[in-house]
């Protein structure tokens, strides 16, 4: 008994014991660990910075070999990174005149070049907006002991527009060579010398294509339960083929679709985006259907720093079905004028401009577009692109006259007649406005006014629509409502009068 | 294939006409009077144009690090543009645009470095390399002018060493803005001294430390004050002077790891650094009879040739006696090799065991060449038990011991 006494004592004091220490330890180790936080060394080396992918112009590294130590891919892609982001921040700068981050990649005495500028640009109230679309850099020299290192950067593309007293002043594309050193100091590749060898400016010659006609008789399409997102989860091949068999017989030859730019993944493509691009075009190859692929749908930044995260975007996609016989023409942008107002005429035109040289250098096989709102817009650009296109929703009455002004513009290039249609809608929000039978009315009309001009066109649209996500016109009834009925098959289905003048 | 269409991209911004020379597409009168297209850095440069006297007329200029625009400078039918010092300072291409309606005049303003250089930044690495003929460091300088500009290419840089009695210098040529040059590292260690020197202006005084390069074999040696296995004095194993192929003393601090092999074949292990090439480690003398087999090793470098020690045993015998019913157990005394008491620390092994299995282990160290077991009656109770006593590797057993 006692023996068992003192075991119960014994362990008792024990656990007790155990306890003590183990509180004491945690609440020693917890106030160790609070005065430790903040303090990881890591943050002291830049192991970790975090970044996110902001500036991607093209890089094509010439891998001649260096004369000095033999450079591994880990150190050429830090080389790469603080080189792009050295660039990248140096157009920030100049376009806010603030140094932010100047410190990070310029050595002390490189830096004073770029802090004298900014000074007398502030004080000019001189601004530059400027990108650079393309570098070809070739390592010429690595230091033995890895902190030197010599590259000479050719065939660097910038765009520039220089602004003073927030007036646009001028703009230039400049090709030029630089040689620059750049040291490793705290863990960033520096630059420490940047010398310009030679510049010259470009001028914007981009070859199009002559053709007398298009010959396109066709439609915008959107899958009836996914418009807007026909990429997306409910993705559904059986139901766009079907859609393309009752296209097809109704004697039409185009359709035209649309490539979200950010759900296809901005500037990192995504395969499986591309992957359901490649099932609709084969899907319209074998119905012998005729495709313009509209790119950058819901774009709207233009942004001169953004322009290289949208040409890695448009490089991936037209790389990939270049070759693909169902593609008719590129569309590069969808109504690109409506953003005039809120994001300057200047950079907008500046940012098709730079994207139809980019798509006609990918891909110089297939015809090229943009998709403008209206016949004012309808003339821009005209150089550029191998047949105009422009959308119409106004009275079939006003048609001709307004054309008859656009062909004095435009007088050596198919004109398309990219989008136009009626909304069927006549219901509370618009009473008595539109019905079947006036929807009927319009497309007869407008087609006996294109058969009269001789005119290609795409009609919107296919299908009569359940949901408008907000981003297309907003959330009001009264607008998203009529939207929802410009089909001319309805959402049930069932053919509507307008489909029977569409089909032939 | 991405080349490839990078190359159509290129070909399809056509490069305009006006690249290295200035351009006369004007349609009006104004026109550039400066000549001049090379400038040294440093220089006032102004671009003159003749025939407006319009103020508002501003001048597009872009060279290495950024863009601006400037204003003229009006005098008599003449607009002067005074490109500002960050632009003429800096060697490289300059690029302007006369910014007026009519014409597009535009052109470009070489600047060359200054010819005398004020700082030659230098830099040496790695700081120290091995003797030998394989291992190197590299120079690299970039001489700069008062601008910060690196000089042109094909700039003379001499290059000065002292190693040891030698002094050497050569003549190196900037290329890419740098000069730079490799330097094999001599056979004999030592302290390399460098200097570089650019149209007249010198640097400051760099250092490369050649370090020995790795040892070879060697051999060892062993010293102990007496041969006997007393389990107290220390045998001292020294090596010959470790020595690179060279013949140099391998740098201090070289580790050394002396593997000593015992008759049953475990392995002890003690280790020393070198002080001038000679490495030193202790092991305790063994406490019964033993072989020592000893080999030192530079681990994955070298080795060395093996020694054999031979310890004498020193406890010929010792007395166990029991008392306090058989509890309390005395062992000793315990006598060294002049029959004096073993020095303390020896150890004793007891075992206590019944029926075969091993009930109670103590171990104790000699105190005064005595070693006392108390057995506690609350651990082992009361019974027959064998018990086995180890010391200086003789063992004695007592069976039927009654507690």
């Amino acid at each position: 008994m006692i023996k068992t006494d003192k075991n119960i004592m014994r362990g008792f004091l024990v656990l007790t014991y155990v306890f003590i220490i183990s509180m004491l330890i945690f609440l020693v180790s917890s106030a160790f660990g609070y005065l430790n936080t903040g303090a990881d060394r890591s943050h002291m080396l830049h192991t970790e910075v975090k970044k996110e992918q902001i500036y991607l112009p093209k890089m094509t590294w010439i891998n001649d070999g260096n004369k000095g130590r033999k450079l591994d891919t880990q150190t050429l892609t830090q080389i790469e990174n603080d080189y792009l982001n050295a660039w990248y921040i140096r157009h920030v700068a100049y376009k806010t005149n603030q140094t932010v981050g100047i410190d990070d990649y310029y050595t002390e005495n490189a830096r004073k070049n770029i802090l004298e500028y900014v000074a007398q640009n502030e004080e000019q109230k001189i601004t530059i907006h400027t990108t650079t679309l393309s570098h070809e850099p070739n390592i010429e020299f690595f230091s033995e002991d890895g902190q030197l290192v010599v590259l000479k950067d050719t065939n660097v593309i910038a765009y520039k527009q220089v602004y003073q007293n927030e007036t646009f002043v001028t703009e230039t594309t400049e090709i030029a060579n630089y040689t620059v050193i750049l040291l490793l100091e705290d863990g960033f590749w520096r630059i420490r010398h940047l010398v310009k060898d030679s510049v010259e400016t470009l001028q914007n010659t981009t070859q199009t294509k002559k053709i007398a006609s298009v010959n396109l008789q066709g439609i915008n399409y959107y899958p009836q339960a996914t418009p807007w997102d026909m990429y997306g989860d409910n993705f559904d091949l059986k139901s766009i083929q079907n859609d393309f068999e009752i296209i097809k017989k109704a004697g039409l030859n185009t359709i035209r679709i649309f490539i979200p730019y950010e759900d296809f993944g901005k500037a990192n493509v995504q395969s499986s985006k591309l992957e359901k691009l490649q099932k609709v075009l084969d899907a319209a190859e074998e119905k012998q259907l005729k495709v313009i692929a509209t790119l950058f749908d819901f774009y709207g930044d233009y942004r001169i720093l953004d322009w290289t995260l949208t040409q890695r975007h448009a490089e991936m996609i037209v790389t990939t079905f270049k070759n693909h016989k169902a593609l008719f023409a590129w569309d590069i942008k969808n109504e690109p004028n409506l953003d005039f107002k809120t994001r300057g005429k200047q950079n907008v035109i500046a940012w098709l401009e730079s994207m139809i040289s980019l798509v006609k250098s990918i891909d110089n096989k297939h015809l090229l577009t943009i998709g403008w709102s209206n016949m004012e817009s309808a003339h821009l650009l005209q150089n550029t692109v191998d047949f105009v296109s422009f959308h119409y929703y106004d009275a079939p009455a006003d048609f001709s006259q307004q054309y008859a002004q656009l062909k004095l513009k435009v007088t050596d290039k198919p004109i398309v007649l990219g989008e136009f249609g009626q909304s069927s809608y006549g219901g509370f929000w618009k009473p008595f406005v539109g019905s079947e039978k006036k929807q009927a009315a319009y497309f007869t009309e407008m087609l006996q006014i294109l058969e009269a001009e001789d005119m290609s066109y795409l009609v919107w649209t296919l299908y009569d629509f359940e949901d408008i996500p907000s981003k297309v016109v907003g959330k009001r009834p009264w607008r998203t409502n009529p939207q929802k009925k410009f089909g001319i098959i309805d959402n049930k289905g069932n053919k509507k009068k307008a489909f029977e003048c569409i089909a032939q | 294939m991405m080349k490839l269409n990078y190359f159509l991209y290129g070909l399809l911004w056509c490069i305009s006409s006006s690249t290295n020379n200035i351009s006369v597409i004007n349609n009006d009168s104004i026109r550039l009077k400066t000549e001049q297209q090379n400038f040294t850095a440093g220089t006032t440069i102004v671009l003159t144009f003749s025939g407006s006297e319009d103020a508002s007329i501003r001048l597009y200029c872009s060279n290495s690090y950024g863009t601006t625009l400037l204003n003229p400078k009006v005098t008599t039918n003449e607009l002067q543009y005074i490109l500002p010092a960050h632009i003429s300072n800096k060697a490289g291409v300059v690029q302007w645009k006369l910014l007026n309606n009519a014409s597009s005049l535009s052109g470009i303003v070489h600047i060359v470095p200054q010819e005398q250089p004020v700082s030659l930044e230098t830099y040496v690495g790695p700081p120290s390399i091995e003797a030998g003929k394989t291992d190197y460091t590299m120079l690299v300088t970039i001489p700069t002018d008062t601008f910060d500009n690196p000089l042109p290419e094909n700039t003379k840089v001499t290059l000065r060493r002292q190693f040891l009695s030698s002094e050497q210098q050569d003549t190196i040529k900037t290329s890419n803005l740098i000069a730079y040059q490799n330097m094999y590292a001599p056979i004999k260690s030592g302290r390399m001294l460098l200097a570089t020197e650019c149209l007249n202006l010198n640097s400051k005084e760099y250092t490369v430390e050649i370090m020995p390069a790795i040892a070879t074999d060697f051999e060892i040696f062993s010293k102990r004050s007496h041969e006997y296995a007393d389990g107290n004095q220390l045998t001292t194993f020294t090596t010959s002077i470790l020595k690179d192929k060279y013949g140099n003393t391998v740098s201090d601090g070289t580790y050394v790891e002396f593997i000593i092999k015992n008759a049953h074949g475990n392995l002890l292990k003690t280790v020393g650094m070198t002080i001038d090439g000679v490495a030193t480690a202790q092991m305790m003398h063994p406490d019964h009879e033993e072989t020592w087999k000893i080999k030192a090793y530079v681990t994955g470098i070298s080795e060395s040739n093996t020694l054999s020690l031979t310890y004498k045993q020193v406890v010929k015998d010792f007395t166990v006696s029991f008392s306090k019913n058989n509890r309390n157990i005395e062992v000793g005394p315990l006598q060294s090799f002049m029959k004096q008491h073993i020095p303390d620390g020896l150890q004793v092994m007891l075992h206590i065991s019944q029926n075969g299995n091993v009930v109670k282990s103590d171990l104790k160290e000699s105190r005064n060449g005595f070693v006392n077991f108390e057995l506690n009656p609350n651990v082992i109770s009361n019974g027959k038990y064998v018990i086995h006593i180890t010391a200086a590797g003789i063992t004695k057993i007592f069976k039927e011991i009654q507690l």
